[in-house]
């Protein structure tokens, strides 16, 4: 039964009275979006902490990866790029300021737009970020005969790492709703930790910490579903397919948790003439040999595990802005840093 | 990670704060201003003694041409009615130059011409003088119009006006015309249409009660309602049950990640009014409502409807969307 705002409030504030200090992740971007547009951690307990996770796409992209497909474009290799990841900072310039300098990097919205743009420049590779959600799309893309650089993830291993990582202190998941409208319920069983699936209305979420600080309260482990709307417990069994035909897993680097097995999203042999990693496989292997990452202060890396509020960050504000970003938590809509930047937490 | 500043970047045109940073370099470059006030408003204002000449200019770029509700000759000539008549000013006369890329329709031009001639009659404000370039194929996208215009005022409606108290309306919803323009661009089916229109009429209807007046175009409320609370030095909370977008615009921006706040509209304007005269407006413009009041403090906030108080601050940056 759906309640009010306030009853949810009310029953939030019964269970936390019962309770510690608590640290719930959220662990989609758009969560931590409806958490500050509606200022939701002014409404609860001061012993209930709400940290943004790894949930952000554009933010866990790897540096390596980002000066990697820069590398691409300046080699005169047409590219489609999703708005967000435009401006995310590589070592030495953005993607942004190659489009400045007449590079051929065109803004797209979806594939069909990638597709539509191959017409004119049949060797344009697009950029593939996203989680179980963006992916099906680019697998799609794939077949259609589009040539990808993915660097698309898988989610769950990052919640695995995440449990396992000593240093993180998390009592309860928010568990992503458009990933497990793909994916589905099951797979989060394996994670002994209080989780509730959440939509991405304010009241969703009330209710969805409603429910998570009770089966915290009572060591109660099972996933609940609050998204029940959008997400089944068998997910999109189509979109589930054309993930398994065209990618299998490959361990790869996150911004912020390192390299985390089985979570990339390597192109199949059987499309590889579409994989821009085998296309252009003579360049990459030239251009890794040179490569050092940019060393920076930025504290991105802390911010994602929730080790760290961007406050915490030396850059915060001071040289770190939506207009000149340091790191991809300021870059992203869902980013932490650039969330908080726009809100003032 | 190097900052560069030797470039225009595109963020600068979108209306947020780094346009903002933009036009104050540009004003900073010209030192004479003999009998001529802009205290950054909508115009410029001339003291004639009796009365106030209103000076005003706007260049427009829209892709596509044609909207449902409007073309690019319609927003062109509004804008610059508008832009006069949120300062308080009747338009007088406007000049209309064109400057168009080779190979363009003459049909289309046609079509231009007559929508700007509608409005024209339609406001009783003359198209006076003008100026016309063709340039080579390639070099510009389609067409770019330039509208500038006069009008007279008895009293400046500035921006500095909101006090404590006073109501803030907004004459219609807002959004309309971005919205339409986002889903012809992504070929979404919408029944909306461009609010793009003359706002003269409604808005000398009531102007002894405005005292701070904007059309929110560029950067749209979240823009212009934070320069109103700067400049008047009041803050502004904006009321979340109230708020004047239609179903079919919010839905655009979830969809495309944008923030409604950040919609431009091209016939609507957005006021501080007299609190004791709000029923007389209501009473007179039958769209306008009540979205919001003003406060004692600064910045621009949002009531949620869980009453929460979130601030809402100008876009930094280019309307992306976001992807998931």
């Amino acid at each position: 039964m759906t309640l009010t705002a306030k009853q949810y409030i009310h029953n939030i504030e019964q269970t936390a009275a019962d309770l510690g200090n608590i640290s719930i992740m959220e662990l989609c971007g758009t969560h931590s979006q409806t958490v500050a547009q509606n200022n939701l951690k002014s409404l609860l307990p001061k012993n209930i902490k709400l940290v943004s996770g790894p949930g952000c796409p554009i933010c866990v992209t790897d540096q390596t990866e980002i000066d990697l497909v820069i590398e691409l474009a300046k080699y005169d290799i047409p590219l489609a790029i999703y708005g967000d990841a435009l401006s995310l900072p590589g070592s030495e310039a953005s993607l942004e300021d190659l489009k400045q300098q007449g590079k051929h990097i065109f803004t797209v919205y979806s594939v069909a737009d990638a597709l539509t743009l191959q017409k004119d420049w049949p060797n344009i590779v697009l950029f593939g970020i996203g989680f179980e959600t963006t992916a099906p799309m680019t697998a799609w893309a794939i077949q259609q005969g589009l040539n990808i650089f993915s660097s698309h993830k898988y989610f769950p291993p990052a919640m695995s790492a995440l449990l396992a990582s000593e240093k993180i202190n998390i009592d309860g998941f928010i568990d992503p709703g458009h990933v497990s409208a793909i994916i589905g319920t099951q797979i989060f069983q394996q994670f002994k930790i209080p989780q509730v699936i959440s939509g991405f209305e304010a009241l969703d979420m009330l209710e969805t910490i409603d429910i998570l600080l009770k089966n915290i309260k009572n060591q109660n482990q099972t996933v609940v579903n609050q998204y029940k709307r959008a997400v089944n417990d068998q997910g999109n069994l189509k979109a589930q397919k054309l993930l398994k035909e065209v990618f299998e897993n490959r361990d790869t680097n996150w911004r912020g948790l390192g390299m985390i097995p089985k979570s990339g999203m390597k192109i199949k042999a059987k499309y590889q003439k579409n994989d821009a990693e085998y296309i252009y496989r003579d360049l990459i292997e030239k251009f890794k040999k040179t490569y050092q990452p940019r060393p920076s202060a930025c504290r991105c890396g802390k911010i994602l595990q929730g080790l760290i509020t961007p406050g915490d960050c030396p850059l915060f504000k001071k040289i770190c802005t939506p207009e000149n970003p340091q790191g991809a938590c300021m870059v992203s809509v869902e980013g932490t840093c650039r969330i908080t930047y726009e809100n003032r937490q | 990670m190097k900052t560069d500043n030797k470039t225009i970047k595109i963020e600068q045109g979108s209306g947020g704060a780094q346009s903002a940073e933009l036009i104050a370099a540009l004003r900073n470059a010209y030192h004479l201003k003999n009998n001529w006030t802009n205290q950054n408003d909508d115009a410029a204002v001339y003291d004639l003694g009796d009365k106030k000449l209103v000076f005003t200019t706007d260049a427009f770029i829209v892709d596509p041409i044609f909207f449902p509700g409007g073309d690019i000759g319609k927003l062109a000539v509004c804008g610059t009615i508008n832009d006069l008549s949120v300062m308080g000013a009747q338009p007088i006369g406007l000049s209309v130059s064109l400057v168009i890329e080779e190979g363009f329709s003459r049909t289309d031009l046609q079509k231009i011409s007559e929508s700007i001639n509608k409005i024209s009659q339609k406001t009783g404000i003359p198209i006076v003088t003008g100026d016309t370039k063709v340039i080579d194929k390639g070099k510009i996208d389609k067409i770019e119009i330039t509208t500038s215009g006069v009008g007279l005022a008895h009293d400046i409606i500035s921006n500095s006006g909101a006090r404590p108290g006073d109501n803030i309306i907004a004459s219609g919803d807002l959004g309309e015309h971005t919205a339409v323009i986002l889903s012809k661009r992504f070929d979404y089916q919408t029944d909306l249409i461009s609010d793009c229109q003359p706002l003269t009429t409604e808005i000398q209807s009531i102007l002894p009660y405005l005292h701070a007046c904007k059309d929110p175009t560029r950067g749209g409320m979240a823009a212009n309602l934070n320069e109103i609370a700067d400049k008047s030095k009041v803050k502004i909370v904006l009321s979340e049950k109230n708020l004047p977008y239609k179903k079919a615009v919010t839905s655009i921006c979830n969809l495309l990640g944008l923030s409604i706040f950040d919609l431009a509209s091209e016939g609507r304007f957005i006021a501080a009014v007299d609190p004791d005269k709000t029923d007389n407006i209501l009473a007179q413009l039958k769209n306008a409502k009540i979205i919001g009041k003003v406060e004692t403090g600064s910045g621009l906030y949002l009531k949620t409807s869980l009453d929460t108080l979130k601030e809402i601050r100008p876009s930094s940056g280019k309307l992306i969307p976001r992807i998931c």
